[in-house]
């Protein structure tokens, strides 16, 4: 049987998902055993016509990767969304909460024709997701789990339940307990809990939980004395795209 | 009810340890086995560990964040180790070691007798009791907070069952109670700590528990045979996210997610498992996508029926043991006692409507 041919590409975004994989160092070999890289810009110059598994960075955010991402899903047989930016928009979604004539102005000043630019939207807004691998920076067991599961052949099992689990299961003291913010209660988990682990708190980067309770998240950060205000701007950093 | 506790104490042979005498005994125990107790974790927390500095054992602490169930279900368990090319696998060896659970809460030792319940009903379940084996327990008396509320489901303060030895705080030191022929056989073998022989001169006290359950506990389940349907569901799904923090920290919950996990060089993998929650989003979705219990109102429902009623209708008893880790760990300060009584309010309100 063949390897599987893997290509990376980027769009809207720092490249740190694709720069974290290049980071997988003791792994890296084997993981070379297992696939064909064909097209990885950030690492390699070679190109490909046609994908088993193709990772994609980033959010879309201009005509043009409307264009390309339509063009890369058409040569692709399965699509994977990579890090915040691509799963949900990311940090990049936050431009969508202001007029976009007062981005572009406020970026591009009086060069603002030469960028055209459009709001934010994950990938799965333009074309079929099969499946995702949240976080700011991407989760890297998260993703070996499914780029395992997809060498085997296999449906990887996707987290969809709070950081809060994983925190417990790791018996860490509560971060709010510490009169620390946290969002920790209403965002995806995956990471391992990696920021409360280790003295910090849960920012949303892997976005909120499906069928979140708003309102409840909003009340439970109330209770730790975070206004309403200030609750929606935290929430917002990494959901601009999935809360009202 | 309190002085049958009484007479049960002051018939016990009982010795007065200082502090001392108790890191001693802490030593003299590290000879016999591991033993476990708690420690300060973090800012305001505890944790149940293994003790290696016996001058770091905390005698009086509210509560641990996890409790005593990490040791016989731990958060993350590997099952099975498996081979993809052989198609074999091979369980992992349990180590067999005696465990030695220092400064247990009453309400902790009860939370493991309904586990141990749970766990040998129908097919028993090896990897906890392999893990449960070999262990004895020696309790301590604990002043209650605000989220404690054993006393309201039947557990006191100094309810022995289950361990072996008591120590009861008393000035300057502990009063150490032979509560079995185990607890009798170790401070023989210790041999330190003055004999008290004179009768108790102070009360085993109910302590005064802040929180408290509106109704006896024997009336619980034909409170809960009524509430299925109540609107008290609704308004804790409200403030509820669906963390699952009080599942998860629960002492008599035991449900678990199995997952597999295969190497990278896809062959050998490991199949684990991992504490799960009932109030969680995938708990209940089956395959095709349906979710027989997809709002937070039905899963907080779900989550006190366990308690109160489908395992108490088969056991007999209470599975909430009144530790307060669900009401404490809350992020949205949910308060169990809260819901129990407003059910109750709700549950008299059905009562009186009837009779009119």
């Amino acid at each position: 049987m063949s390897k599987p041919r893997v290509a990376f590409f980027d769009f809207t975004s720092c490249e740190g998902c694709q720069l974290n994989k290049l980071n997988f160092e003791n792994d890296l070999l084997d993981i070379l055993e297992l696939v064909d890289i064909v097209e990885f810009r950030e690492a390699m110059d070679d190109r490909a016509d046609e994908y088993d598994i193709a990772f994609i960075e980033g959010s879309i955010s201009t005509p043009t990767c409307v264009e390309r991402i339509h063009d890369i899903r058409r040569r692709s047989k399965i699509l994977v969304a990579l890090g915040s930016c691509a799963v949900s928009g990311g940090i990049n979604a936050m431009k969508n909460l202001y007029p976009p004539e007062w981005v572009k102005e406020t970026v591009y000043g009086e060069d603002k024709y030469l960028f055209p630019s459009i709001p934010v939207q994950p990938v799965s807004a333009i074309v079929k997701v099969d499946y995702e691998v949240r976080g700011c920076p991407m989760s890297t067991p998260e993703y070996l789990h499914i780029f395992k599961s997809l060498v085997l052949g296999r449906k990887p099992e996707i987290i969809d339940y709070a950081v809060c689990v994983e925190c417990k299961q790791k018996e860490n003291e509560c971060v709010l307990d510490k009169g620390m913010f946290c969002l920790g209660p209403v965002t995806r988990a995956g990471c391992g809990a990696i920021c409360p682990s280790n003295g910090q708190y849960c920012t949303g980067c892997r976005g909120l939980v499906s069928n979140v309770n708003e309102n409840g998240a909003i009340e439970m950060l109330k209770l730790h004395n975070l206004s309403t205000h200030e609750a929606m701007k935290r929430m917002k950093m990494y959901c601009a795209n999935e809360i009202d | 009810m309190y002085s049958e506790n009484i007479i049960k104490f002051d018939q016990m042979k009982r010795y007065f340890f200082d502090q001392d005498t108790s890191i001693k005994f802490l030593e003299y125990l590290i000879g016999k086995g591991t033993v476990i107790a708690p420690h300060k974790k973090g800012e305001t927390s505890y944790s149940f560990k293994k003790v290696d500095d016996v001058n770091e054992v905390v005698f009086d602490y509210s509560r641990t964040i996890q409790p005593l169930k990490k040791f016989f279900l731990p958060p993350q368990e590997t099952l099975l180790n498996f081979n993809l090319t052989d198609n074999s696998f091979s369980e992992p060896e349990v180590v067999e070691e005696k465990k030695i659970f220092f400064a247990i809460h009453s309400y902790e030792m009860q939370s493991i007798r309904r586990l141990d319940y749970s766990f040998t009903k129908g097919n028993p379940e090896s990897n906890y009791l392999s893990k449960r084996e070999n262990s004895c327990f020696i309790g301590i008396s604990f002043e209650p907070d605000e989220w404690h509320f054993s006393k309201s489901v039947g557990i006191e303060i100094e309810k022995l069952e289950g361990f072996c030895l008591f120590f009861e705080p008393v000035e300057n030191g502990h009063l150490v109670f032979e509560v079995n022929e185990t607890g009798r056989e170790m401070l023989s073998e210790f041999g330190a700590g003055v004999l008290v022989d004179t009768p108790l001169d102070f009360e085993i006290t109910d302590k005064h528990f802040k929180a408290k359950i509106k109704y006896h506990y024997n009336r619980l389940p034909q409170v809960f045979e009524h509430v299925y349907h109540s609107k008290v569901w609704d308004k804790v799904a409200e403030k509820c996210v669906g963390c699952g923090t009080c599942n998860l920290l629960c002492a008599t919950c035991y449900c678990f997610d199995v997952r597999d996990e295969v190497d990278l060089n896809m062959i050998n993998g490991k199949r684990e498992r991992f504490w799960d929650s009932c109030m969680l989003n995938s708990f209940a979705e089956v395959a095709g996508g349906d979710d027989f219990r997809d709002k937070l109102s039905f899963r907080t429902r779900h989550r006190l029926f366990r308690k109160f009623k489908y395992i108490t209708e088969e056991s007999g008893e209470l599975q909430c043991v009144g530790c307060g880790r669900c009401s404490r760990f809350c992020p949205a300060q949910i308060n169990i006692v809260d819901i129990i009584n407003d059910l109750i309010v709700d549950y008299t309100e059905q009562q009186e409507k009837q009779v009119i």
